[in-house]
């Protein structure tokens, strides 16, 4: 029930009839950060629009809050050999104009990822997350293969990114129409869009009930659920507190007490996916000596910031991998905060007098950068920091053009939770997100060898022998791995935030 | 301000003339005067910050984190207003950042009424294609949303204080412009104007020496406003994330900073808004004096 | 007559919008960020996927190339694919436009409401102490910063009262045919009371912090202006001839006045539409404002230079119009 107090007023005032319906009706709200960018599950690049769109459309796999990947479309997903997955679809499987999914639907909608051109002329930008994917193959109404044209480990972990879509409704609708028309197969139905404000969803009535191993296996809890668009932290939390969206994302470290306190609401979180570091220019001075990155990790302390900006929310890291990522090597050497060992480094790299250095950062973080500055500022280094948008700021650290500044405050979440997702692309030599200029040879071997290796438990070997390397080679100030937090109404039942970053409401209700 | 030999000296002796009464009329009005007196602690605030501040601005220590004012439980009297998120003095910062927001408002107007005053001169004294010029040039500039030209500068350059001075001026020099167009129009009809122009004066002579001097009162009622604008202005800026650099702060950007906090630490953000509401008010206030004494056209 | 003048004011038209777009071209030429890159972000990739992108974008073509294909597609109505979004520039902004333009239409109706009266009598009444308070009122409206003021409203009748919402354009239960797509309208059209003041709730807040700057600088530009006009003969004229005192006020002395505030209005309202962007933001307002700034945030080249053309165009048709206003207020004046 959910009928607001200005209406009331409204009501009261001209005594005229109560809202149209919905009086009855169990109801979600959702104060989200952003509008869904599109509604095609293959067109976007966006987890903001994937978190919305994952509430109309399921995929073959999924993961559950615990990040643990499941079936989801699928009743049973095996790997036959080093390139070739099997997938056996649920039957009766219903889209929400009544027709049922089968393998064809499936084809269709990984051909249409996949093959250059196949998005009336255009490509899909979700095309290189199934990596070397060659083909999908029918061999029954039920069942599918996969063929990768190379061994790509990782697949698995790739799969749940990606959505299924009818054939006959997109041939009818085409790419065009995708964009804002919806005919899932998730647990919610699409009922309006106002772009910009918010996206209204109600139950479909004959869901599947959703993964068979992330339980309840049901249709959807509440009758309706909305998206509301609120870009400003300040507001999100104020129609939290105000009781108009039951639910909010990226709520502000700072305004957690306030929820907390506040009656009627709560906090919830969960171990995000993004790591945070500080990269380092390895190709000009100072630090392309390894005994300055080294001092520059003994500078920062990092548990103080985490305690006292970030409300202990979030741990400190030794590396690029979160704990819970595939291959994450838990024996790493700790740089400890310990300034007079960075002094001494500094002086050993021929800067008895301490160095100066400036520190890029977004303007979103300008309070943690300032803070790791202060910090630095006690052990021997001078930074100063820069603020920059973020997109020039990026462009200045291109990883294809030569480098010319200093230190950047970035970060690189990785929702798959494997190095391929995030240490291959940060610190192979010349990768695509290799901004550092770090090369290691070693390091590119390992990294090489483990992204075509089949063998799990080798390559997770391959990847923690990376990681010594790494750690003491320093090419990053590696920092910590924050919690994602949410703001929710108390009542809140049957959603926990997962580092999926996905809000998918099929089991949640208000108590 | 000397008259060239040879010529009336008419237009100066009258405009010195006006200028007093106009100066008494200000002067009578004692709401504007106090609101001038305001101003002008903020401009010594300004100067002497370092030997008024408290702290070193710039100082964090995170075990003051939102320390709130030494009136609120918890506070603590050597940090009068409180610490931001940062564990910075917000008094000293105050008075700092007074530095910074005057020193952009000033030097914006200073740009934005020294070329549009020129290029207004130009307009409405050499007419025909130097106007046309112009005019589609300012048409172009205000034409063109001011938020995505700023935004967009920044994003180019890179945020700093030049730039923002840049972002801030590249327009605001259309307004002068056009008053000092349309005064120019008027003016260049006038008996002592044709007269200096008989007695064989240069053009740039006729311009600089005899209307610009009698157009003086409405571009410098302008730029008083307008300087108040700005310094709202900058703040959007920082909100907006392409404020001034740190570790300085202008009040705009400790508003925009602490907004976030406005639930829980709401000193962070107020003491600074009050800050510029107090000398945007007073700016105002004096310069709506200055208005209604200097503008010639309300004169009894 | 007017017909010409229509015909001149288009033809000037001309080379504002070519400087402009030229402006638009040169600055995203020159600004850093490649949106590929932003497209792809921190997730997988490949060499193939970043060629593919860049061709769906256009952005394969060297930069004259890309102007003139920009220019000749938009003389007709063309105005390409939103980089993000993947469809066409023309739907997103038609689809943000309304919200925008209901926000500064009441914006205005509030400012001017309050402005013209308020200004009118601080003129009437110049030197005594409603002068005064009005004169600080209105400096006190110019003198908050939007997106604080609007924080405060928010925390205020959202957070504590509880009578107004804090974002949004309306609420979810009630289905409003869409005839103008401006709510207000549509919801008397719809003969729903109820869901006219439930879109009035929602518009209230943020139409009062983006109305109270312009309203404080129409209030001094009117008292101003009135001032002026009450100094001159034919006031004096009337009143000697023995017109009553309110009808010299309004039938002489406001239609004269007010032709500076129409001016002054005009040129605020298209700084509005390019600058309600904060105020859309901050209440979560589906305008064209937010989704121009996001635009520019993420280097969304079709939407910027369409956007930036809307407003130009919007811009001289506005002056145009308060040009014509001028002419009903006070036939004497000519286009």
């Amino acid at each position: 029930m959910k009928v607001s107090h200005y209406s009331f007023i409204a009501a009261g005032v001209f005594l005229l009839a109560l809202p149209l319906n919905g009086a009855t009706a169990a109801e979600i709200r959702v104060g989200y950060t952003q509008d869904a960018s599109t509604l095609d599950p293959a067109n976007h690049r966006s987890r903001i629009s994937e978190g919305i769109i994952r509430n109309m459309y399921d995929g073959i796999l999924a993961r559950d809050d615990q990040m643990l990947v499941w079936p989801e479309l699928a009743e049973s997903f095996e790997q036959l050999d080093e390139v070739t997955y099997e997938v056996k679809l649920r039957e009766g499987v219903l889209f929400h104009d009544g027709t049922e999914m089968t393998a064809e639907d499936v084809k269709f909608t990984f051909d249409r990822l996949t093959k250059e051109g196949a998005m009336g002329g255009e490509t899909s930008p979700r095309q290189s997350l199934l990596g070397p994917l060659e083909e999908t193959s029918i061999i029954d109404a039920y069942t599918l293969r996969f063929k990768l044209a190379n061994a790509w480990p990782v697949f698995p972990r790739m799969l749940p990114f990606q959505e299924v879509v009818s054939k006959a409704f997109v041939e009818k609708v085409g790419t065009e129409g995708l964009a804002t028309q919806v005919n899932g197969n998730g647990p919610f139905k699409l009922v309006e869009w106002r772009q910009g404000d918010s996206i209204i969803m109600e139950r479909f009535d004959d869901y599947y009930g959703g993964a068979e191993g992330i339980a309840p296996v049901q249709a959807a809890q509440v009758d309706r659920v909305i998206f509301k668009i609120i870009p400003e932290s300040a507001s999100r939390v104020a129609a939290l507190l105000a009781g108009e969206v039951d639910l909010i994302n990226e709520l502000p470290v700072h305004a957690m007490a306030r929820v907390e306190n506040n009656p009627g609401t709560k906090v919830l979180k969960t171990l995000g996916t993004r790591s945070f570091f500080i990269l380092l220019n390895n190709t000009q001075p100072p630090f392309d000596d390894v005994r300055v990155r080294k001092a520059a990790n003994h500078a920062v302390d990092r548990q103080i910031i985490i305690d006292r900006i970030l409300n202990g929310l979030a741990v400190p890291i030794n590396g690029i991998l979160s704990p819970q990522s595939f291959g994450y090597n838990p024996d790493l050497p700790v740089y400890s905060h310990d300034p007079e060992k960075a002094r001494q480094l500094l002086a050993e790299a021929g800067y008895p007098d301490g160095v100066d250095v400036v520190l890029d950062a977004e303007t979103e973080f300008k309070d943690l950068a300032e803070a790791i500055a202060a910090s630095m500022n006690s052990s021997g280094f001078r930074a100063k920091v820069r603020l920059w948008e973020r997109n020039a700021l990026r462009a200045h650290w291109d990883p294809k053009k030569p480098k010319e500044r200093e230190m950047y405050f970035s970060s690189w979440g990785s929702g798959a939770l494997d190095p391929a997702g995030i240490f291959m692309p940060v610190l192979r030599s010349d990768a695509r997100g290799n901004r550092s200029g770090y090369s290691n040879a070693e390091v590119d071997r390992l990294l090489d060898g483990a992204n075509a290796e089949p063998d799990q438990d080798v390559r997770s070997q391959m990847y923690q022998d990376a990681q010594v390397i790494v750690n003491d080679e320093a090419p990053l100030i590696f920092l910590w791995l924050p919690q994602d937090i949410y703001g929710a109404n108390s009542r809140l039942q049957g959603w926990m935030p997962s580092g999926r970053g996905i809000i998918k409401l099929h089991d949640a209700y208000l108590e | 301000m000397t008259s060239a030999p040879g010529l009336p000296a008419t237009s100066a002796e009258s405009d010195r003339s006006i200028l007093a009464d106009n100066l008494r009329e200000f002067r009578e009005n004692s709401l504007a005067v106090a609101a001038a007196g305001v101003v002008a602690v903020f401009a010594l605030l300004a100067a002497f910050a370092p030997w008024i501040a408290p702290h070193d601005p710039y100082e964090t220590d995170l075990f003051r984190r939102l320390l709130p004012p030494a009136w609120e439980q918890g506070g603590d009297w050597a940090f009068l207003l409180g610490c931001d998120a940062l564990g910075r003095d917000v008094l000293s910062r105050l008075i700092f950042g007074s530095r910074v927001s005057i020193a952009v408002g000033l030097a914006v107007i200073l740009i934005a009424t020294t070329i549009g005053t020129l290029a207004g001169l130009a307009a409405g004294y050499l007419r025909g294609i130097p106007d046309a010029i112009i005019s589609r040039l300012c048409d172009i500039l205000l034409g063109f949303p001011y938020l995505i030209f700023a935004i967009g500068l920044i994003a180019m350059t890179g945020p700093g204080f030049q730039n923002i001075i840049l972002a801030l001026a590249y327009k605001e020099w259309v307004l002068p412009c056009r008053v000092v167009r349309g005064e120019t129009l008027a003016a260049r009809e006038m008996e002592y104007i044709e007269a200096a122009r008989a007695l064989g004066a240069s053009r740039l002579h006729v311009m600089l020496r005899e209307i610009l001097p009698n157009i003086l009162s409405p571009v410098i009622v302008v730029a008083t406003f307008r300087m108040a604008h700005i310094i709202i202005v900058e703040a959007s800026l920082s909100f907006l994330g392409i404020g001034i650099q740190p570790p300085v702060a202008s009040w705009g950007s400790m508003v925009s900073d602490g907004r976030e906090f406005l639930l829980d630490a709401w000193w962070v953000s107020t003491f600074p808004g009050v800050a510029i509401l107090l000398l945007v008010l007073a700016i105002n206030v004096a310069s709506q004096g200055l208005r209604d004494a200097f503008d010639p056209r309300l004169q009894r | 007559m007017q017909l010409r003048t229509l015909i001149e004011r288009i033809l000037q038209l001309i080379p504002v919008l070519l400087g402009i777009s030229i402006i638009v071209f040169a600055m995203i030429t020159l600004t850093p960020g490649d949106p590929v890159e932003i497209m792809l972000g921190d997730q997988i990739s490949t060499p193939e996927q970043e060629a593919a992108l860049r061709r769906d974008m256009g952005l394969d073509l060297p930069v004259h190339e890309r102007f003139f294909r920009f220019l000749s597609n938009a003389l007709v109505g063309d105005f390409g694919n939103s980089f993000f979004h993947r469809r066409p520039v023309s739907d997103l902004i038609l689809e943000r436009l309304p919200a925008t333009i209901e926000l500064t239409l009441v914006a205005m109706l509030i400012a001017i409401g309050t402005a013209v009266p308020l200004g009118v009598v601080a003129a009437v009444k110049k030197g005594t102490l409603i002068d005064r308070i009005a004169t600080v009122a209105s400096i006190f409206g110019v003198s908050l910063p939007g997106f604080w003021f609007g924080l405060l409203l928010i925390m205020l009748f959202a957070v504590h009262w509880h009578i107004l919402p804090v974002a949004g354009r309306i609420g979810y239960d009630f289905e409003v045919p869409k005839v103008t797509y401006l709510l207000l309208i549509d919801t008397i059209l719809a003969g729903r009371l109820d869901s006219f003041l439930d879109a009035l709730g929602h518009l209230i807040l943020p139409a009062v912090t983006l109305g109270l700057p312009m309203g404080a600088i129409l209030m001094r530009v009117t008292r101003t202006s009135m001032l002026e006009v009450l100094d001159q003969d034919y006031i004096a004229f009337a009143a000697a001839k023995g017109l009553g005192r309110m009808r010299i006020l309004i039938r002489h002395a406001l239609t004269n006045a007010l032709i500076p505030t129409v001016t002054v209005a005009a040129l605020e309202t298209g700084s509005l539409l390019g600058g309600n962007m904060i105020v859309e933001t901050i209440f979560g307002w589906p305008g064209l404002g937010r989704l121009v700034v996001e635009a520019i945030f993420s280097r969304n080249y079709p939407i910027i230079q369409t956007a930036v053309l809307l407003y130009a165009v919007t811009y001289v048709l506005l002056n145009f119009a308060a040009d014509i206003v001028y002419t009903l207020l006070n036939p004497r004046v000519k286009l």
